[in-house]
């Protein structure tokens, strides 16, 4: 049947989509230091040394090691702290943005609406020296804060995105029927429109968490020294050459954001059903 | 002479995600002539619609033949046969306009450009779309639609054409109107039409036969006086309009002709395959039975006034509730009141067995 | 519209229209203000007008109009290629697998369209650099190669234009397919059937009826696709070397090693050009196609 060829080609689209992943995550475990590629056995030696514990190979590895774990955890750190931030400012504005545009009407609302989605159009690079310049010429020191201002300015619109889809799908019936039965404006948005709509916030709030969490170019430039995230420390380090240890981040990191967005993705399916 | 589509034994059998294996054409035959009106009747499910499909080749079938024009289409692509077919949906092409829509089976063969339009002017014409070749679908109502999928499905002259359904998003007036000139045109084309309904008023009308289908066999084809007149299976009789089955025994056979009694009554009706003692049941149509002074006696349950029909429910002394249709409103009995029925033994018609 | 309407718009848009107009619009000024500013001699502002950022772009260096040299020129157009190859092969991969995924059954459709999601959402750094293990000259690809002796030395993919598009084909795969299977999967398969029902063979089906029915969601796909692209930094800053260099790389210099703002600011200036030109020409067709799940 001449769907073969295509199903084929669809097979290896998903090998091709898969296999870098699965490179990293494999030479994780091979635990040959100098070149990677030919399998030596398996080891957690790089995980170990990740977390400060386990053997060191020899001195100029130890110096790595030692650096690396604080300045690691610290990345981390950083980012979540960065994440949860974004996370919370976003989800509600972008909320009520969603809100405010699906239930009225307004001259000029498609300009306005269209307007929400340019942050997301611009490449990140021309937002980021952007803000750069904004925040230097304003002669704000560059810390967390202004990484987490910048974020926001394009997660924002993600959520916004993701609410309002929810949004339009919603029976404004139901909110009728809400009303005809007594209830006021701000007692029908909390039982009734808020409880269907939080599926969409939920979605839209975990989107903009991961997105924080892997944003890589606007936080590289209007980051200080002392407030690095993950994706730029783990930047550093490519920068630097291959290391057997950017295997062991790498393959945590994957698996990460799997689980975190293989719980969103089945989460969304699910309250999209309801 | 031989038949234009003959289709042998056909079947399709599909199976469940469960597993289960469920026909939906289990063992069809049909033969549609030259320039017939061939209609495929029957309730959701029967098959009819699997038929069309294996038709035109959008659907196998895992046995049997399907012929036309004396070669086999077994195994041929959809656009390699030549068939053609109006969709329920009518399937207009929405990004070309009605002109480019009609003239596509020709685009597709190459034919140039000076012709194809020649053709399309033609087909439209026919259809009564003459002028609004440089519409788009979107920019027209219900009925223009289907008129043009039919034209669409005509302009390369095929010698069978398949309807599936195609007045049923129509509104009762204008499918009316539709069905006449949908019969009008096919005479004038001269091509043999297939057409799928689930409405036996619509297969009634346009019809030179129809076929009616069941459970993926068919139950009966012949010419709508036949189907109403002369249905061979219960299912038939009740599918097709309103009708009593009145169960009866045959007391005496003899010559030409056979005594039975139904409801009470003694009739002599023609002898036939009927033999003595033998168990039948009458189909009586509602419009058969005639008020009377005589005859099967019973009382009106229901009385409805449809101003040109009065349509009665009598629960007779012996016998199941009877359907009637009173012609002559002018003495229309109400509710409670007490009747006899009598008809003439010649429009009964027999099946065999206590059905 | 009542006053109470009113009332609860204002409330609920004010902040999102205030925080983005300060640090949004603000920002996108500002490079415009600094793109036509002096550079300093220590990496500086002078404010003052300067319009040589863009002569230095279009190739004339410092105002002297007698050197022509449209090295930044060239880069520019590197980009502008780059990007529209990736937006290609984007399309030539995705197109063929959304037909695919339009045909399964519902099971496997989610099952699948998951599948394609989920590396999105591990980290963009991470996924490039598993490309920089494979194509580095020790690295799989030429390993691999090497040991089925199909080359004796390894391939030079790294470091150069090619190993630019491939990274960018893999990170924006996701982006492309989304609008390009809602396109294909809204498709009256009616149609399609009428089509070959008409007498039309399969490639003349997929050409006269597919095609321009899925336009919609391939213009889409396009532009979410060609807009990141046309600016990236990060891959060929990880993939790229100096024969991959876009305009991302010089403006990431300007502003971090050569401390020349306006200049950084100008080149900007002209990728914000292109994406808007993008959008004005496309974005509303783009739209239509559904662009966000």
């Amino acid at each position: 049947m001449k769907q073969l060829p295509l199903t084929g080609f669809s097979l290896v689209f998903f090998v091709f989509l898969y296999a870098p992943l699965f490179v990293i995550i494999a030479y994780s475990f091979n635990s040959n230091p100098v070149n990677m590629l030919i399998w030596d056995g398996f080891t957690l030696d790089w995980y170990k040394g990740l977390f400060g514990i386990g053997e060191r190979l020899d001195v100029t590895q130890r110096a790595t090691y030692i650096e690396s774990t604080p300045q690691l955890l610290a990345a981390l750190k950083n980012s979540l702290i960065v994440a949860a931030s974004t996370t919370g400012i976003s989800t509600v504005l972008g909320t009520s943005t969603a809100l405010a545009l699906g239930r009225h009407r307004f001259r000029g609302k498609s300009v306005y609406s269209g307007g929400l989605m340019l942050p997301m159009m611009m490449p990140d690079i021309v937002l980021g020296i952007g803000l750069l310049i904004f925040f230097s010429t304003m002669g704000m020191r560059l810390s967390l804060a202004t990484i987490i201002i910048g974020q926001c300015t394009f997660l924002i619109s993600y959520v916004f995105i993701v609410v309002q889809a929810r949004l339009v799908g919603l029976d404004p019936a139901l909110e009728e029927a809400s009303a005809d039965l007594g209830a006021g404006e701000w007692t029908t948005f909390r039982k009734v429109t808020l409880p269907q709509l939080a599926p969409g916030v939920l979605g839209g709030a975990l989107l903009a968490f991961i997105i924080s969490m892997d944003d890589l170019v606007i936080t590289y430039f209007i980051s200080g020294t002392g407030s690095q995230t993950l994706p730029i420390f783990i930047f550093g380090m490519v920068r630097r050459g291959v290391k057997p240890e950017i295997n062991a981040i790498a393959t945590l990191i994957i698996l990460a954001s799997v689980l975190i967005a293989g719980f969103g993705l089945w989460f969304h399916a699910r309250g999209a059903r309801k | 002479m031989k038949p234009l589509l003959e289709i042998r034994a056909a079947r399709r059998i599909f199976t469940t995600p469960e597993g289960r294996n469920i026909a939906a054409l289990d063992g069809v035959d049909l033969s549609v002539g030259d320039g017939e009106f061939v209609t495929l009747l029957g309730p959701s499910g029967c098959g009819k619609t699997t038929l069309l499909r294996a038709i035109a080749g959008f659907e196998q079938i895992d046995d049997g033949t399907v012929r036309l024009d004396g070669a086999d289409l077994t195994g041929l692509p959809p656009h390699r046969r030549p068939v053609n077919t109006v969709f329920q949906s009518y399937a207009l092409f929405p990004h070309m306009t009605v002109a480019r829509n009609v003239g596509y089976a020709l685009e597709v063969q190459g034919v140039s450009r000076t012709v194809r339009m020649a053709e399309v002017a033609e087909a439209l014409d026919k259809v009564g779309m003459a002028d609004l070749g440089t519409r788009s679908p979107g920019q027209l109502s219900g009925g223009q639609r289907q008129r043009v999928a039919l034209a669409r499905a005509i302009v390369a002259k095929p010698r069978l054409l398949l309807l599936d359904e195609p007045l049923s998003a129509l509104d009762r007036n204008l499918r009316q109107q539709m069905q006449f000139e949908l019969k009008d045109l096919q005479h004038r084309l001269g091509i043999a039409f297939v057409f799928v309904t689930h409405d036996q008023e619509e297969a009634l009308t346009m019809s030179d036969r129809i076929v009616v289908m069941r459970a993926g066999k068919v139950e009966q084809i012949g010419s709508p006086r036949d189907i109403y007149r002369k249905p061979k299976t219960r299912f038939v009789a009740e599918f097709i309009g309103e009708t009593n089955l009145l169960p009866a025994r045959v007391n005496r056979v003899g010559g030409d002709t056979a005594d039975i009694v139904l409801a009470g009554q003694a009739v002599t009706v023609p002898a036939g395959n009927l033999r003595a003692e033998m168990a039948v049941t009458a189909v009586i149509r509602p419009t058969d039975f005639i008020l009377g002074s005589h005859g099967i006696a019973g009382t009106v349950r229901r009385a409805v006034y449809l101003g040109a029909d009065l349509h009665l429910k009598i629960t007779p002394d012996d016998g199941p509730e009877l359907t009637v249709v009173a012609r002559d409103t002018s003495r229309a009995p109400g509710e409670g009141d007490r009747v006899h029925l009598s008809f003439d033994p010649a429009q009964v018609h027999l099946l065999e067995g206590a059905q | 519209m009542t006053r109470h309407e009113r009332g609860l718009l204002f409330v609920l848009l004010s902040p999102v229209t205030l925080f983005l107009a300060v640090f949004f619009l603000i920002p996108l000024a500002t490079i415009a203000i600094f793109s036509l500013l002096t550079p300093g001699l220590y990496g500086g502002v002078e404010w003052s007008f300067y319009h040589w950022n863009y002569g230095r772009i279009f190739g004339w260096a410092d105002g002297i109009i007698e050197i022509f040299e449209p090295v930044y020129l060239q880069i520019l157009w590197r980009s502008l290629m780059l990007a529209a190859l990736t937006v290609i092969l984007c399309l030539l991969i995705c197109y063929p697998v959304a037909f695919w995924v339009a045909r399964l059954p519902q099971k496997w459709r989610m099952f699948f369209l998951f599948l394609i999601a989920l590396p999105f959402f591990a980290s963009l750094i991470v996924r490039l650099y598993a490309w920089l293990l494979i194509l580095k000259p020790s690295g799989l690809l030429n390993s691999f190669l090497m040991t089925l002796g199909v080359i004796g030395e390894p391939l030079d993919i790294l470091y150069t234009p090619t190993a630019v598009v491939l990274g960018m084909v893999y990170i924006f795969v996701p982006f492309m397919f989304l609008p390009l299977f809602s396109s294909i999967d809204t498709l009256d398969r009616g149609l399609i059937e009428a089509s070959g029902d008409l007498g039309a063979r399969p490639w003349q089906t997929f050409f006269k009826v597919i095609l321009p029915l899925t336009t919609p969601g391939i213009v889409g796909g396009s532009v979410i696709v060609f807009i990141p692209a046309v600016g990236n930094f990060i891959v060929p800053d990880v993939l790229g070397g100096a024969k991959g260099l876009m305009t991302g790389n010089l403006i990431e210099q300007q502003f971090l090693s050569s401390r020349n703002w306006p200049f950084g600011s100008a080149l900007a200036m002209v990728i914000m050009a292109v994406v808007l030109t993008v959008l004005i020409l496309f974005g509303s067709r783009a739209r239509k196609a559904g662009v966000m799940t």
